[in-house]
């Protein structure tokens, strides 16, 4: 339970300037994702915090106390690294009980909770196997325990579910989520994947060029992000330039009605975001709807649950996303609706 | 019908009768060049050497001669010692050079060719500097005296020449080390940082990282570096035979000496210090070994 903060935290290696400025809250008990491209300083701003790092400027605060002058291994945080880094030499059973021993933890405690954590992670019948004898998911989960047992006050993990399969991931998601919140570990995880972060953060922090681009919940980064770059990291499939003026944004597709009260604007230019999944397919132009665009069906496809639809509105496309519960043909007309709340409007903070 | 397990059986009998072929050059090399030599010396010690006139194969008088010496077990004690002290050091030394060598430190590049350099200079060459820096009317004993500590050079403590060996073990330790380092750097690379880093995260302090983590993990190197510089000092010949203390020389030495006796039938007698020498080492060295398997074994390496 500790409360982690970065206050313009910058690190250079050399010349190279890997974290411009960093700002970030992170409160006691919250998972935060740290969500990016490849090279971006996910990894530099993890390390920065466990203390391999030194920051080249700012602070770093663990409940507001500056802990640039504790070495890293008295700063009782926990890392997961991207690659394991298990100790080869030691069987399962071995890396997990290190943390506890090398702080002189009393042998029958470490006994205790050697069972207790091997039974969270599943990982019994493996115990006295070694690191070069388990699978991916496997070692992931020595990984896990290994520092989950050592109860740390800030549990870092750097993408952990990068080298899993599918269907592992999606259990290894929901095993760190309960995890994290029966334990209330203040926790930061990498990932470059946004379903994931989603999925998984109570905030997101999104990384550019070792920048902190936005940092916010999970749906208002998907609904309202402050920036194309971001939407567009974010999956927005619809992004169309606009000229904003009297609560409207005119469009090469037509002119929106705009809801002033949820997203207020400036007149001038902008971006307007349409989320697909927000977008009505109609069949018939319907006067009732707000913001009809007429267009035609020019792609399908299919997803089982769901189905994506390509219109085209007087030269733009338009994705349109829908459950799959009819079916429209490609090359009908269609008219499409967007109610004014929807749409989300990215404009220059200049 | 012939099962297909049939024929996957004989498809390897011949994948093996092609390794043999392919071994056979490589194997009759090794059989001429070590097989023959040893062969032909434990022959030789064992008193056949019909060209200097000398038939009387088997006898085992001149080991017993030897064995059957104080003087042996002397000279037996002093090769060890020698070896083992200079090898410890070098040890030592190159862990915690190569340790230094993956951290950042300034000036780094020049510190990796400064350490190497040892590497290129001949043995004699460090035996000529062994001599010039610490001898009596040293180097070493001149500064001494020069900043008063000693009243003359002379009076400098006896370095060389002496059998606890200072001056042989300095020379071994100079051009060791570098090899020891130069192993041990390209373990630790492979190794990498971060295991080291994740022991330090979950609490352990220096000397648990390294005892627990690190040295484990090179341990591979540790054997394999130590165990060519050890055999190569126990058989070693030069820096003991310049800068050792005399009688009771170490057995090369002592082989040496009647190799190049006025009367040639003490070659028999020089043979059988070389088979000793050569039966003692790689008792030594299989014994090293043998102990380092069963440590892998425990730790599940196979
Ligand atoms: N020790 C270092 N010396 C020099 N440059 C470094 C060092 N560590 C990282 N960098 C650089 O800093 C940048 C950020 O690296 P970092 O490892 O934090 O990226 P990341 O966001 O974790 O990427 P990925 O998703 O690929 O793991 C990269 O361009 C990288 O090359
Ligand atoms: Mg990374």
């Amino acid at each position: 339970m500790t409360k982690v903060q970065l206050k313009g935290v910058r690190k250079e290696f050399g010349k190279f300037v890997a974290i411009s400025e960093i700002d970030l809250d992170i409160n006691s008990g919250e998972l935060v994702a740290l969500l990016g491209p490849s090279g971006c300083g996910k990894t530099t701003t993890l390390r920065m915090i466990a203390g391999l790092e030194v920051p080249s400027f700012g602070q770093i605060l663990f409940d507001d106390q500056d802990v640039s002058e504790v070495p890293v291994q008295d700063r009782n945080v926990g890392m997961v690294f991207q690659r394991y880094a298990l100790f080869p030499h030691m069987t399962v059973e071995k890396n997990v009980m290190f943390g506890l021993k090398v702080r002189g933890t009393p042998t029958e405690e470490i006994k205790h909770r050697l069972e207790e954590i091997l039974d969270v992670v599943q990982l019994q019948q493996f115990r006295h196997r070694f690191p070069a004898q388990l699978s991916g998911g496997q070692m992931q989960r020595v990984a896990i325990a290994r520092t989950l047992i050592t109860n740390p006050s800030v549990l870092m993990m750097d993408e952990p579910l990068a080298n899993l399969d599918t269907k592992l991931r999606g259990e290894m998601r929901r095993f760190i989520r309960d995890l994290q919140q029966r334990l209330n570990i203040t926790t930061i995880f990498v990932t470059h994947d946004q379903v994931e972060a989603m999925e998984l953060a109570d905030r997101v922090a999104v990384i550019f060029n070792g920048k902190l681009a936005q940092y916010d919940a999970p749906d208002a980064l998907y609904q309202r992000p402050n920036s194309i770059e971001i939407a567009d990291f974010m999956g927005a499939d619809n992004i169309y330039e606009a000229q904003i003026s009297a609560g409207r944004a005119k469009t090469a597709f037509g002119e929106l009605q705009l809801d002033q009260l949820s997203n207020p604007v400036r007149d001038g230019v902008g971006h307007v975001l349409l989320r697909a999944e927000a977008v009505d397919l109609l069949l018939e132009a319907d006067a009732a709807s707000e913001n009809v665009i007429p267009g035609k069906v020019t792609g399908r496809e299919f997803f089982g649950a769901t189905v994506n639809y390509t219109v085209e509105c007087n030269g733009e496309t338009v994705t349109v996303n829908e459950q799959s519960r009819r079916m429209v043909d490609v090359g009908q007309d269609v008219w499409l609706s967007i109610q004014p709340h929807r749409i989300w409007v990215i404009q220059d903070t200049a | 019908m012939p099962t297909p397990k049939t024929t996957e059986l004989a498809r390897h009998r011949k994948e093996r009768m092609w390794m043999w072929l392919q071994l056979l050059p490589v194997l009759a090399v090794l059989t001429v060049l070590f097989g023959g030599a040893l062969v032909l010396a434990v022959m030789q010690s064992l008193g056949f050497a019909p060209w200097f006139g000398v038939n009387t194969f088997p006898d085992f008088s001149y080991f017993a001669a030897l064995w059957g010496g104080g003087f042996f077990w002397k000279s037996l004690g002093l090769t060890l010692y020698y070896a083992t002290i200079s090898t410890l050091i070098a040890l030592v030394l190159g862990t915690f050079l190569a340790l230094a060598l993956v951290r950042h430190f300034p000036s780094k590049s020049l510190y990796k060719y400064l350490y190497k350099l040892p590497l290129m200079i001949p043995y004699t060459v460090g035996i000529a500097l062994a001599v010039i820096m610490l001898g009596n009317g040293g180097m070493l004993s001149r500064i001494f005296a020069f900043v008063g500590l000693i009243g003359d050079p002379s009076e400098f403590p006896q370095i060389l020449k002496t059998h606890y060996g200072w001056g042989v073990i300095a020379v071994y330790v100079w051009k060791q080390t570098p090899f020891v380092t130069l192993t041990l750097y390209a373990v630790l690379l492979g190794v990498g940082r971060e295991t080291e880093e994740a022991a330090t995260i979950l609490g352990a302090n220096k000397m648990q990282v390294f005892f627990q983590v690190t040295l484990p993990q090179i341990l591979p190197g540790i054997v394999s570096s130590t165990l060519i510089i050890f055999a190569f000092n126990i058989g070693a010949f030069e820096a003991p035979f310049i800068l050792g203390g005399g009688f009771p020389d170490t057995l090369p030495v002592v082989a040496w000496r009647y190799f190049n006796d006025a009367d040639y039938t003490l070659q028999l007698q020089g043979m059988a210090t070389v088979v000793s020498i050569t039966l003692i080492a790689s008792g030594i060295l299989y014994s090293y070994l043998a102990l380092y398997r069963r440590y892998e074994r425990r730790i599940g390496r196979n």
